[in-house]
Protein backbone atom coordinates (compact mmCIF):
# COMPACT_ATOMS: atom_id res chain seq x y z
CA UNK A 1 0.00 0.00 0.00
CA UNK A 2 3.10 2.15 0.67
CA UNK A 3 3.44 2.19 -2.90
CA UNK A 4 -0.07 3.74 -3.71
CA UNK A 5 1.25 6.57 -1.73
CA UNK A 6 4.10 7.05 -3.47
CA UNK A 7 2.73 7.11 -6.62
CA UNK A 8 0.51 9.88 -6.01
CA UNK A 9 1.28 13.29 -5.83
CA UNK A 10 1.62 14.49 -2.39
CA UNK A 11 -1.36 17.20 -2.26
CA UNK A 12 -1.16 19.24 1.28
CA UNK A 13 -4.89 18.43 2.28
CA UNK A 14 -6.56 19.58 5.53
CA UNK A 15 -9.20 17.08 4.82
CA UNK A 16 -9.98 14.03 6.64
CA UNK A 17 -7.93 11.95 3.52
CA UNK A 18 -5.10 14.06 4.21
CA UNK A 19 -4.37 12.38 7.56
CA UNK A 20 -3.45 9.30 6.09
CA UNK A 21 -1.16 7.64 3.72
CA UNK A 22 -3.00 5.71 1.96
CA UNK A 23 -7.14 4.91 1.29
CA UNK A 24 -6.10 1.56 2.91
CA UNK A 25 -4.77 3.06 6.06
CA UNK A 26 -7.93 5.57 6.03
CA UNK A 27 -10.37 2.77 5.83
CA UNK A 28 -8.78 0.49 8.26
CA UNK A 29 -8.63 3.06 10.80
CA UNK A 30 -11.86 4.25 10.23
CA UNK A 31 -13.37 0.78 10.36
CA UNK A 32 -11.39 -0.43 13.79
CA UNK A 33 -12.34 2.91 15.35
CA UNK A 34 -15.70 2.68 14.75
CA UNK A 35 -15.85 -1.22 16.20
CA UNK A 36 -14.16 0.29 19.17
CA UNK A 37 -16.63 2.97 19.69
CA UNK A 38 -19.47 0.68 19.17
CA UNK A 39 -18.69 -2.05 21.73
CA UNK A 40 -16.94 0.84 23.72
CA UNK A 41 -20.96 1.78 24.19
CA UNK A 42 -22.15 -0.99 23.62
CA UNK A 43 -20.43 -3.24 26.67
CA UNK A 44 -21.24 -0.12 29.03
CA UNK A 45 -17.65 0.95 28.57
CA UNK A 46 -16.20 -2.41 28.44
CA UNK A 47 -17.60 -3.74 31.83
CA UNK A 48 -19.34 -6.84 29.23
CA UNK A 49 -16.82 -7.88 27.14
CA UNK A 50 -16.55 -11.79 26.76
CA UNK A 51 -12.95 -12.46 26.45
CA UNK A 52 -13.86 -16.27 25.41
CA UNK A 53 -14.20 -14.94 22.02
CA UNK A 54 -11.47 -12.59 21.92
CA UNK A 55 -10.34 -14.85 18.85
CA UNK A 56 -13.25 -14.00 16.52
CA UNK A 57 -12.17 -10.28 17.24
CA UNK A 58 -8.40 -10.65 16.12
CA UNK A 59 -9.88 -12.10 13.08
CA UNK A 60 -12.26 -9.75 12.15
CA UNK A 61 -9.39 -7.27 12.26
CA UNK A 62 -7.44 -9.29 10.37
CA UNK A 63 -10.30 -10.11 7.61
CA UNK A 64 -10.55 -6.26 7.70
CA UNK A 65 -7.35 -5.81 6.48
CA UNK A 66 -7.78 -8.44 4.01
CA UNK A 67 -10.71 -6.93 2.99
CA UNK A 68 -9.68 -3.29 2.15
CA UNK A 69 -6.58 -4.87 0.93
CA UNK A 70 -8.33 -6.48 -2.18
CA UNK A 71 -11.37 -4.20 -2.24
CA UNK A 72 -9.24 -1.08 -2.93
CA UNK A 73 -7.17 -2.63 -5.48
CA UNK A 74 -10.17 -4.05 -7.24
CA UNK A 75 -11.60 -0.64 -7.12
CA UNK A 76 -8.42 0.80 -8.79
CA UNK A 77 -9.26 -0.78 -12.42
CA UNK A 78 -10.67 1.73 -14.60
CA UNK A 79 -14.24 -0.58 -15.09
CA UNK A 80 -14.92 -1.10 -11.60
CA UNK A 81 -13.85 2.53 -10.61
CA UNK A 82 -16.97 3.61 -12.76
CA UNK A 83 -19.39 1.53 -11.24
CA UNK A 84 -18.35 2.31 -7.96
CA UNK A 85 -18.50 6.24 -8.39
CA UNK A 86 -21.40 6.32 -10.61
CA UNK A 87 -22.98 3.45 -8.23
CA UNK A 88 -22.61 6.04 -5.16
CA UNK A 89 -24.06 8.55 -7.15
CA UNK A 90 -27.19 6.46 -7.81
CA UNK A 91 -27.67 5.15 -4.79
CA UNK A 92 -30.44 6.50 -3.85
CA UNK A 93 -32.80 5.62 -6.51
CA UNK A 94 -36.50 4.76 -5.79
CA UNK A 95 -35.87 1.62 -6.83
CA UNK A 96 -32.46 0.44 -5.13
CA UNK A 97 -34.63 -0.86 -2.05
CA UNK A 98 -36.56 -3.41 -4.54
CA UNK A 99 -33.47 -4.44 -6.50
CA UNK A 100 -31.36 -4.84 -3.21
CA UNK A 101 -34.13 -7.19 -1.79
CA UNK A 102 -34.10 -8.98 -4.67
CA UNK A 103 -30.58 -9.18 -5.78
CA UNK A 104 -29.00 -9.55 -1.91
CA UNK A 105 -32.05 -11.09 0.10
CA UNK A 106 -34.63 -13.12 -2.06
CA UNK A 107 -31.99 -14.09 -4.91
CA UNK A 108 -34.50 -13.74 -7.30
CA UNK A 109 -31.79 -14.49 -10.27
CA UNK A 110 -30.78 -17.06 -8.75
CA UNK A 111 -34.52 -18.47 -8.46
CA UNK A 112 -34.61 -17.86 -12.60
CA UNK A 113 -31.30 -20.46 -12.64
CA UNK A 114 -33.27 -23.51 -10.74
CA UNK A 115 -35.20 -24.16 -7.67
CA UNK A 116 -32.28 -26.49 -6.75
CA UNK A 117 -29.97 -24.20 -6.64
CA UNK A 118 -32.15 -21.45 -5.16
CA UNK A 119 -32.21 -23.76 -2.16
CA UNK A 120 -28.75 -24.15 -2.09
CA UNK A 121 -27.80 -20.59 -2.06
CA UNK A 122 -30.66 -19.55 0.28
CA UNK A 123 -29.37 -22.12 3.11
CA UNK A 124 -25.92 -21.72 2.72
CA UNK A 125 -26.17 -17.58 2.30
CA UNK A 126 -29.01 -16.95 4.95
CA UNK A 127 -27.23 -19.71 7.27
CA UNK A 128 -24.12 -17.38 6.85
CA UNK A 129 -25.93 -14.28 7.22
CA UNK A 130 -27.71 -15.21 10.28
CA UNK A 131 -24.40 -16.76 12.08
CA UNK A 132 -22.76 -13.40 11.40
CA UNK A 133 -25.78 -11.72 12.51
CA UNK A 134 -25.74 -13.57 16.23
CA UNK A 135 -22.17 -13.99 16.32
CA UNK A 136 -20.26 -10.56 16.00
CA UNK A 137 -22.85 -8.45 18.18
CA UNK A 138 -22.36 -11.19 20.64
CA UNK A 139 -18.43 -10.92 19.75
CA UNK A 140 -18.21 -7.13 19.94
CA UNK A 141 -20.55 -6.52 22.81
CA UNK A 142 -23.23 -4.87 21.00
CA UNK A 143 -25.95 -7.13 22.93
CA UNK A 144 -25.17 -9.28 25.79
CA UNK A 145 -27.28 -11.45 28.28
CA UNK A 146 -27.56 -10.80 31.74
CA UNK A 147 -29.21 -13.23 34.64
CA UNK A 148 -31.77 -11.61 36.84
CA UNK A 149 -33.60 -13.47 39.72
CA UNK A 150 -36.46 -15.64 38.83
CA UNK A 151 -34.94 -17.27 35.83
CA UNK A 152 -35.26 -14.42 33.94
CA UNK A 153 -32.62 -12.80 31.58
CA UNK A 154 -32.64 -9.67 30.26
CA UNK A 155 -31.00 -8.90 26.76
CA UNK A 156 -28.76 -5.78 26.32
CA UNK A 157 -28.80 -4.22 22.88
CA UNK A 158 -25.91 -1.37 22.75
CA UNK A 159 -25.77 -0.88 26.63
CA UNK A 160 -29.54 -0.60 26.84
CA UNK A 161 -32.19 -3.04 28.42
CA UNK A 162 -33.94 -4.38 25.59
CA UNK A 163 -36.47 -6.84 26.71
CA UNK A 164 -36.74 -9.84 29.77
CA UNK A 165 -37.67 -13.05 28.97
CA UNK A 166 -38.48 -16.22 30.40
CA UNK A 167 -35.19 -18.63 30.84
CA UNK A 168 -37.10 -21.38 29.93
CA UNK A 169 -39.44 -19.60 27.18
CA UNK A 170 -39.66 -19.92 23.64
CA UNK A 171 -37.77 -16.82 22.91
CA UNK A 172 -34.92 -17.84 25.17
CA UNK A 173 -34.94 -21.13 23.27
CA UNK A 174 -34.51 -19.02 19.93
CA UNK A 175 -31.74 -17.11 21.27
CA UNK A 176 -30.16 -20.60 22.63
CA UNK A 177 -30.48 -22.45 19.61
CA UNK A 178 -30.40 -19.71 16.55
CA UNK A 179 -26.63 -20.86 15.91
CA UNK A 180 -27.82 -24.54 15.75
CA UNK A 181 -30.38 -23.88 13.61
CA UNK A 182 -28.32 -21.90 11.01
CA UNK A 183 -25.71 -24.39 11.21
CA UNK A 184 -28.19 -26.81 10.01
CA UNK A 185 -29.22 -24.35 7.69
CA UNK A 186 -25.33 -24.27 6.40
CA UNK A 187 -24.77 -28.25 6.11
CA UNK A 188 -28.00 -28.46 4.39
CA UNK A 189 -26.73 -26.01 1.79
CA UNK A 190 -23.07 -27.56 1.99
CA UNK A 191 -24.52 -31.12 1.46
CA UNK A 192 -26.70 -29.99 -1.74
CA UNK A 193 -23.95 -28.11 -3.41
CA UNK A 194 -21.79 -31.22 -3.22
CA UNK A 195 -24.72 -33.35 -4.23
CA UNK A 196 -24.84 -31.35 -7.22
CA UNK A 197 -20.87 -31.26 -7.85
CA UNK A 198 -20.64 -34.86 -7.78
CA UNK A 199 -23.86 -35.95 -9.36
CA UNK A 200 -23.72 -33.22 -12.29
CA UNK A 201 -20.98 -34.05 -15.13
CA UNK A 202 -22.23 -30.04 -16.25
CA UNK A 203 -21.56 -28.60 -12.62
CA UNK A 204 -18.14 -30.47 -12.43
CA UNK A 205 -16.65 -29.48 -15.18
CA UNK A 206 -16.52 -25.77 -13.94
CA UNK A 207 -14.96 -26.47 -10.91
CA UNK A 208 -11.81 -25.87 -10.03
CA UNK A 209 -10.83 -27.69 -6.62
CA UNK A 210 -9.23 -25.20 -4.02
CA UNK A 211 -11.37 -22.28 -5.21
CA UNK A 212 -15.02 -24.25 -5.31
CA UNK A 213 -14.51 -27.14 -2.46
CA UNK A 214 -12.65 -25.00 -0.29
CA UNK A 215 -15.04 -22.84 1.25
CA UNK A 216 -17.73 -25.34 1.27
CA UNK A 217 -15.74 -27.74 3.30
CA UNK A 218 -14.93 -24.98 5.90
CA UNK A 219 -18.61 -23.78 6.17
CA UNK A 220 -19.09 -27.37 7.00
CA UNK A 221 -16.24 -27.73 9.15
CA UNK A 222 -17.75 -24.91 11.26
CA UNK A 223 -20.72 -25.74 11.50
CA UNK A 224 -20.13 -29.18 12.36
CA UNK A 225 -17.77 -28.36 15.17
CA UNK A 226 -20.24 -25.67 15.95
CA UNK A 227 -23.12 -28.64 16.35
CA UNK A 228 -20.60 -30.47 18.50
CA UNK A 229 -20.49 -27.37 20.76
CA UNK A 230 -23.57 -27.81 21.55
CA UNK A 231 -24.06 -31.67 21.57
CA UNK A 232 -21.51 -31.60 24.62
CA UNK A 233 -22.97 -29.14 26.05
CA UNK A 234 -26.26 -30.65 26.02
CA UNK A 235 -25.59 -34.93 26.27
CA UNK A 236 -21.90 -34.48 27.95
CA UNK A 237 -22.30 -31.95 30.07
CA UNK A 238 -19.74 -29.98 28.76
CA UNK A 239 -17.30 -32.47 28.73
CA UNK A 240 -14.36 -31.72 26.04
CA UNK A 241 -16.09 -28.07 25.39
CA UNK A 242 -13.28 -26.26 25.89
CA UNK A 243 -11.03 -28.09 23.30
CA UNK A 244 -14.27 -28.30 20.66
CA UNK A 245 -14.80 -24.55 21.27
CA UNK A 246 -10.92 -23.71 20.05
CA UNK A 247 -11.20 -25.62 17.37
CA UNK A 248 -14.07 -24.17 16.21
CA UNK A 249 -13.24 -20.16 16.98
CA UNK A 250 -9.73 -21.18 14.45
CA UNK A 251 -11.91 -22.61 11.92
CA UNK A 252 -14.35 -19.41 11.87
CA UNK A 253 -11.07 -17.38 11.95
CA UNK A 254 -9.57 -19.09 9.20
CA UNK A 255 -12.27 -18.78 7.22
CA UNK A 256 -12.71 -15.20 7.53
CA UNK A 257 -9.03 -14.66 6.81
CA UNK A 258 -9.29 -16.47 3.67
CA UNK A 259 -13.22 -15.14 3.31
CA UNK A 260 -11.95 -11.93 0.92
CA UNK A 261 -9.51 -13.71 -1.48
CA UNK A 262 -11.56 -16.60 -2.74
CA UNK A 263 -15.07 -17.84 -3.52
CA UNK A 264 -16.39 -16.36 -0.90
CA UNK A 265 -15.32 -13.15 -1.71
CA UNK A 266 -18.15 -12.51 -3.42
CA UNK A 267 -20.39 -11.43 -0.51
CA UNK A 268 -18.61 -8.81 0.71
CA UNK A 269 -18.89 -7.82 -3.21
CA UNK A 270 -22.27 -8.30 -4.05
CA UNK A 271 -23.57 -5.14 -3.76
CA UNK A 272 -22.21 -3.62 -6.57
CA UNK A 273 -24.84 -5.82 -9.02
CA UNK A 274 -27.55 -3.26 -7.16
CA UNK A 275 -25.01 -0.67 -8.11
CA UNK A 276 -24.67 -2.15 -12.14
CA UNK A 277 -28.43 -2.40 -12.11
CA UNK A 278 -28.81 1.37 -11.07
CA UNK A 279 -26.27 2.60 -13.38
CA UNK A 280 -28.18 0.76 -16.29
CA UNK A 281 -31.43 1.88 -15.02
CA UNK A 282 -30.77 5.44 -14.74
CA UNK A 283 -28.63 6.14 -18.05
CA UNK A 284 -30.92 4.20 -19.89
CA UNK A 285 -33.48 6.77 -18.74
CA UNK A 286 -31.48 9.83 -19.51
CA UNK A 287 -30.47 8.62 -23.18
CA UNK A 288 -30.37 5.50 -24.95
CA UNK A 289 -27.54 4.74 -27.98
CA UNK A 290 -28.93 4.11 -30.80
CA UNK A 291 -27.11 1.27 -33.90
CA UNK A 292 -25.33 3.45 -36.11
CA UNK A 293 -26.04 0.58 -38.54
CA UNK A 294 -29.57 -0.42 -37.66
CA UNK A 295 -31.17 2.37 -35.45
CA UNK A 296 -32.11 0.22 -32.27
CA UNK A 297 -31.67 1.39 -28.99
CA UNK A 298 -29.22 -1.03 -27.34
CA UNK A 299 -27.50 0.79 -24.28
CA UNK A 300 -27.68 3.65 -22.56
CA UNK A 301 -25.47 6.37 -24.18
CA UNK A 302 -23.48 6.67 -20.85
CA UNK A 303 -22.50 2.93 -21.14
CA UNK A 304 -21.37 2.68 -24.13
CA UNK A 305 -19.07 5.64 -23.76
CA UNK A 306 -17.66 4.56 -20.76
CA UNK A 307 -16.91 1.17 -22.54
CA UNK A 308 -15.30 2.99 -25.27
CA UNK A 309 -13.07 5.00 -22.50
CA UNK A 310 -12.29 2.26 -20.32
CA UNK A 311 -11.18 0.05 -23.26
CA UNK A 312 -9.04 3.37 -24.41
CA UNK A 313 -7.36 2.84 -21.00
CA UNK A 314 -6.35 -0.13 -22.08
CA UNK A 315 -5.14 0.84 -25.29
CA UNK A 316 -7.70 -0.75 -27.35
CA UNK A 317 -10.01 1.04 -29.71
CA UNK A 318 -12.75 -0.19 -32.39
CA UNK A 319 -12.93 3.02 -33.87
CA UNK A 320 -13.59 1.76 -37.86
CA UNK A 321 -12.29 4.79 -39.64
CA UNK A 322 -13.50 3.96 -42.96
CA UNK A 323 -17.03 3.46 -41.56
CA UNK A 324 -17.04 6.22 -39.26
CA UNK A 325 -18.28 4.28 -35.95
CA UNK A 326 -16.51 2.71 -32.98
CA UNK A 327 -17.38 -1.14 -32.70
CA UNK A 328 -19.08 -0.23 -28.99
CA UNK A 329 -22.04 1.73 -31.25
CA UNK A 330 -23.46 -1.09 -33.38
CA UNK A 331 -25.68 -3.00 -31.81
CA UNK A 332 -24.53 -7.17 -30.81
CA UNK A 333 -26.46 -8.36 -33.72
CA UNK A 334 -25.54 -5.73 -36.00
CA UNK A 335 -21.70 -5.84 -34.92
CA UNK A 336 -21.26 -9.68 -35.57
CA UNK A 337 -23.00 -8.91 -39.35
CA UNK A 338 -20.23 -6.33 -39.42
CA UNK A 339 -17.88 -9.35 -38.73
CA UNK A 340 -18.63 -11.46 -41.09
CA UNK A 341 -18.56 -8.27 -43.66
CA UNK A 342 -14.85 -7.82 -42.80
CA UNK A 343 -14.28 -11.26 -43.37
CA UNK A 344 -15.95 -12.16 -46.51
CA UNK A 345 -15.81 -8.74 -47.88
CA UNK A 346 -19.78 -7.89 -48.17
CA UNK A 347 -21.46 -5.76 -46.63
CA UNK A 348 -23.96 -8.31 -44.65
CA UNK A 349 -24.71 -5.69 -42.23
CA UNK A 350 -26.28 -3.71 -44.51
CA UNK A 351 -28.57 -6.06 -45.39
CA UNK A 352 -32.18 -5.28 -43.60
CA UNK A 353 -32.98 -8.81 -42.16
CA UNK A 354 -33.14 -10.02 -38.57
CA UNK A 355 -30.19 -12.54 -38.11
CA UNK A 356 -32.00 -16.14 -38.24
CA UNK A 357 -31.89 -19.38 -36.97
CA UNK A 358 -29.46 -18.56 -34.28
CA UNK A 359 -30.80 -20.58 -31.43
CA UNK A 360 -30.62 -24.28 -31.59
CA UNK A 361 -32.55 -25.99 -29.25
CA UNK A 362 -30.58 -28.49 -27.10
CA UNK B 1 0.43 -31.01 -27.94
CA UNK B 2 -1.44 -27.77 -28.25
CA UNK B 3 -3.74 -27.38 -30.58
CA UNK B 4 -5.99 -24.80 -31.50
CA UNK B 5 -9.43 -23.96 -32.87
CA UNK B 6 -8.89 -23.52 -36.47
CA UNK B 7 -11.34 -21.65 -38.63
CA UNK B 8 -11.55 -22.19 -42.63
CA UNK B 9 -14.84 -19.98 -42.72
CA UNK B 10 -15.83 -20.34 -46.90
CA UNK B 11 -16.19 -24.29 -46.52
CA UNK B 12 -19.38 -23.76 -44.04
CA UNK B 13 -22.77 -25.05 -45.51
CA UNK B 14 -24.80 -23.59 -42.66
CA UNK B 15 -25.77 -27.07 -41.37
CA UNK B 16 -25.70 -25.27 -37.92
CA UNK B 17 -24.51 -28.84 -36.40
CA UNK B 18 -22.09 -26.46 -34.16
CA UNK B 19 -25.12 -24.13 -32.65
CA UNK B 20 -26.37 -28.06 -31.65
CA UNK B 21 -23.11 -29.34 -30.27
CA UNK B 22 -22.71 -26.19 -28.40
CA UNK B 23 -25.52 -26.78 -26.27
CA UNK B 24 -24.54 -29.99 -25.18
CA UNK B 25 -21.48 -29.28 -23.94
CA UNK B 26 -20.96 -29.61 -20.45
CA UNK B 27 -21.80 -26.34 -18.25
CA UNK B 28 -23.89 -24.71 -21.09
CA UNK B 29 -27.41 -25.67 -19.75
CA UNK B 30 -28.75 -26.28 -22.97
CA UNK B 31 -28.07 -23.20 -24.53
CA UNK B 32 -25.54 -22.44 -27.55
CA UNK B 33 -23.11 -19.61 -27.37
CA UNK B 34 -21.67 -19.41 -31.10
CA UNK B 35 -23.54 -17.95 -34.48
CA UNK B 36 -23.80 -18.76 -38.13
CA UNK B 37 -24.65 -15.78 -40.50
CA UNK B 38 -25.58 -15.37 -44.11
CA UNK B 39 -23.68 -13.66 -45.85
CA UNK B 40 -25.82 -12.54 -48.42
CA UNK B 41 -28.84 -13.56 -47.11
CA UNK B 42 -31.60 -12.89 -49.83
CA UNK B 43 -28.77 -13.63 -52.57
CA UNK B 44 -26.87 -16.23 -51.92
CA UNK B 45 -26.14 -19.44 -49.89
CA UNK B 46 -22.72 -18.86 -48.34
CA UNK B 47 -22.79 -18.93 -44.69
CA UNK B 48 -20.13 -18.56 -42.39
CA UNK B 49 -19.76 -19.42 -38.81
CA UNK B 50 -19.07 -17.08 -35.80
CA UNK B 51 -17.45 -17.67 -32.25
CA UNK B 52 -15.48 -16.39 -29.56
CA UNK B 53 -12.15 -15.65 -31.23
CA UNK B 54 -10.39 -16.07 -27.55
CA UNK B 55 -8.47 -12.74 -27.81
CA UNK B 56 -4.96 -13.10 -26.34
CA UNK B 57 -5.82 -9.07 -24.94
CA UNK B 58 -9.47 -10.16 -24.59
CA UNK B 59 -12.01 -6.84 -24.40
CA UNK B 60 -14.38 -8.34 -22.60
CA UNK B 61 -12.28 -9.20 -19.83
CA UNK B 62 -10.93 -5.99 -19.50
CA UNK B 63 -14.23 -4.38 -19.33
CA UNK B 64 -15.55 -6.01 -16.71
CA UNK B 65 -15.67 -4.43 -13.49
CA UNK B 66 -16.23 -7.75 -11.08
CA UNK B 67 -13.05 -10.06 -13.08
CA UNK B 68 -15.52 -12.69 -13.40
CA UNK B 69 -14.15 -13.29 -17.06
CA UNK B 70 -11.12 -15.49 -16.07
CA UNK B 71 -8.40 -16.25 -18.75
CA UNK B 72 -7.38 -20.12 -18.50
CA UNK B 73 -3.92 -21.05 -18.90
CA UNK B 74 -4.62 -22.36 -22.37
CA UNK B 75 -5.39 -19.03 -23.29
CA UNK B 76 -9.17 -19.74 -23.57
CA UNK B 77 -11.69 -16.92 -22.30
CA UNK B 78 -13.71 -17.93 -20.13
CA UNK B 79 -17.26 -17.34 -19.32
CA UNK B 80 -18.38 -15.51 -16.64
CA UNK B 81 -17.87 -16.91 -13.01
CA UNK B 82 -21.87 -17.05 -11.88
CA UNK B 83 -20.55 -15.79 -8.52
CA UNK B 84 -19.24 -13.09 -9.31
CA UNK B 85 -20.57 -11.26 -12.50
CA UNK B 86 -22.84 -8.89 -11.29
CA UNK B 87 -24.82 -8.23 -14.66
CA UNK B 88 -23.88 -4.68 -16.09
CA UNK B 89 -23.38 -5.72 -19.26
CA UNK B 90 -20.36 -4.26 -20.07
CA UNK B 91 -18.76 -7.33 -21.59
CA UNK B 92 -21.32 -7.61 -24.52
CA UNK B 93 -20.61 -3.67 -25.45
CA UNK B 94 -16.63 -4.13 -25.30
CA UNK B 95 -16.32 -7.36 -26.88
CA UNK B 96 -15.72 -6.47 -30.89
CA UNK B 97 -17.47 -9.44 -32.46
CA UNK B 98 -20.36 -8.97 -30.22
CA UNK B 99 -20.16 -12.17 -28.81
CA UNK B 100 -20.78 -12.52 -25.08
CA UNK B 101 -24.81 -13.54 -24.61
CA UNK B 102 -27.05 -12.27 -21.93
CA UNK B 103 -29.59 -13.84 -19.63
CA UNK B 104 -31.30 -10.90 -18.30
CA UNK B 105 -33.80 -13.29 -15.97
CA UNK B 106 -30.18 -14.92 -14.12
CA UNK B 107 -28.53 -11.48 -14.43
CA UNK B 108 -25.72 -13.62 -15.83
CA UNK B 109 -23.27 -13.00 -19.14
CA UNK B 110 -22.58 -16.50 -20.96
CA UNK B 111 -20.41 -16.65 -23.97
CA UNK B 112 -18.07 -19.84 -25.41
CA UNK B 113 -15.13 -21.18 -22.88
CA UNK B 114 -13.81 -23.08 -25.86
CA UNK B 115 -15.45 -26.36 -24.19
CA UNK B 116 -12.60 -25.80 -21.60
CA UNK B 117 -13.54 -29.13 -20.11
CA UNK B 118 -12.33 -30.86 -22.95
CA UNK B 119 -9.94 -28.20 -24.46
CA UNK B 120 -7.48 -28.10 -21.49
CA UNK B 121 -7.41 -32.19 -21.85
CA UNK B 122 -6.62 -31.87 -25.81
CA UNK B 123 -10.66 -32.50 -26.92
CA UNK B 124 -11.46 -30.81 -29.26
CA UNK B 125 -14.42 -28.49 -28.60
CA UNK B 126 -17.91 -29.98 -29.22
CA UNK B 127 -18.60 -27.32 -32.04
CA UNK B 128 -14.89 -29.08 -34.46
CA UNK B 129 -15.92 -32.13 -32.92
CA UNK B 130 -19.17 -32.14 -35.04
CA UNK B 131 -18.73 -29.96 -38.25
CA UNK B 132 -18.97 -32.13 -41.26
CA UNK B 133 -17.46 -29.61 -43.50
CA UNK B 134 -14.62 -28.87 -41.79
CA UNK B 135 -14.89 -25.23 -41.07
CA UNK B 136 -13.64 -25.52 -37.60
CA UNK B 137 -10.72 -27.64 -37.13
CA UNK B 138 -9.02 -28.61 -34.14
CA UNK B 139 -5.19 -28.58 -35.11
CA UNK B 140 -1.48 -28.37 -33.64
CA UNK B 141 0.64 -25.65 -34.67
CA UNK B 142 2.38 -27.57 -37.08
CA UNK B 143 -0.96 -28.76 -38.36
CA UNK B 144 -1.49 -24.88 -38.82
CA UNK B 145 1.97 -23.84 -40.07
CA UNK B 146 1.00 -26.62 -43.08
CA UNK B 147 -1.78 -25.00 -43.75
CA UNK B 148 -0.81 -21.43 -44.31
CA UNK B 149 2.11 -23.29 -46.45
CA UNK B 150 -0.47 -24.77 -48.73
CA UNK B 151 -2.03 -21.91 -49.00
CA UNK B 152 1.00 -19.55 -49.56
CA UNK B 153 0.88 -17.86 -52.85
CA UNK B 154 3.89 -16.35 -51.45
CA UNK B 155 2.25 -12.57 -52.29
CA UNK B 156 1.04 -12.46 -48.56
CA UNK B 157 -2.45 -12.87 -49.33
CA UNK B 158 -2.80 -15.71 -46.33
CA UNK B 159 -3.88 -14.09 -43.15
CA UNK B 160 -4.73 -15.20 -39.63
CA UNK B 161 -5.66 -12.95 -37.38
CA UNK B 162 -3.88 -10.09 -37.29
CA UNK B 163 -3.95 -7.82 -38.73
CA UNK B 164 -7.85 -8.32 -39.94
CA UNK B 165 -8.74 -8.80 -36.42
CA UNK B 166 -8.95 -6.49 -34.03
CA UNK B 167 -6.78 -7.94 -32.39
CA UNK B 168 -4.15 -10.88 -32.38
CA UNK B 169 -6.24 -14.35 -31.19
CA UNK B 170 -6.30 -17.38 -30.12
CA UNK B 171 -8.32 -18.97 -32.55
CA UNK B 172 -6.78 -18.92 -35.79
CA UNK B 173 -9.42 -18.12 -39.27
CA UNK B 174 -8.40 -18.74 -42.43
CA UNK B 175 -9.93 -15.86 -44.07
CA UNK B 176 -11.36 -16.26 -47.74
CA UNK B 177 -12.51 -14.34 -50.53
CA UNK B 178 -12.62 -10.33 -50.70
CA UNK B 179 -11.14 -8.62 -47.83
CA UNK B 180 -11.43 -5.12 -47.22
CA UNK B 181 -10.36 -5.08 -51.07
CA UNK B 182 -8.00 -7.68 -51.10
CA UNK B 183 -8.41 -10.58 -53.22
CA UNK B 184 -7.55 -13.75 -52.04
CA UNK B 185 -6.62 -16.01 -55.06
CA UNK B 186 -7.02 -19.69 -54.67
S1 LIG C 1 -13.96 -12.45 -29.15
FE1 LIG C 1 -15.11 -11.13 -27.71
S2 LIG C 1 -15.85 -12.55 -26.17
FE2 LIG C 1 -14.20 -13.60 -27.25
S3 LIG C 1 -12.36 -13.13 -26.03
FE3 LIG C 1 -12.48 -11.60 -27.66
S4 LIG C 1 -13.57 -9.89 -26.67
FE4 LIG C 1 -13.93 -11.67 -25.39
S1 LIG D 1 -22.04 -8.63 -17.36
FE1 LIG D 1 -20.90 -9.83 -15.87
S2 LIG D 1 -19.19 -10.70 -17.02
FE2 LIG D 1 -20.01 -9.03 -18.25
S3 LIG D 1 -18.79 -7.25 -17.71
FE3 LIG D 1 -20.59 -7.21 -16.37
S4 LIG D 1 -19.96 -8.30 -14.52
FE4 LIG D 1 -18.45 -8.78 -16.12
Amino acid sequence: MAETALRKPVKVAHSYNGAFASKFAKSMFTTVTLLVILSFIGTRMFTHVDLNLYGYMVGTFVFLGGFFYRFIAWGERPPTKIIITKGIKLMFRKSTPKTSVEHLATYKFIWNRGIYRWTQHVMLGWGCILSCLVTFPLVFGWMYFTMDEGGYYTVVAMGVNVMTVDADGIIAFFFYNALNFTAIMVIIGVCMALYRRLKNMQARAEQKFMYDFLPLYLLLFISITGLILTFMNVFLHGAGHYAMSMIHQYSVVVTLIYLPFGKLAHIPFRPLSVFARNYREHYGEQSMKKCKVCGDEFVSTEQSQDVINVLGTNEMDFTMEKDGFNLAELCLPCRRKYRIARFSGFATHEVKTKEANQNAKG
Amino acid sequence: MKKRLYIELENCIGCRSCLAACTQCGGHEQRNRNYVYDVNPHVSRQTMPLMCLHCENPACARSCPAQAIQIHETGAVLSALVEKCIGCQNCTIACPYGIPKFDEEENLMYKCDLCIDRTKDGIPPMCASVCPSNTLQWLTEEEIERKQQQYDLDNGKWVTSMPYLEGATNVKVNLPGILQGTEKLF
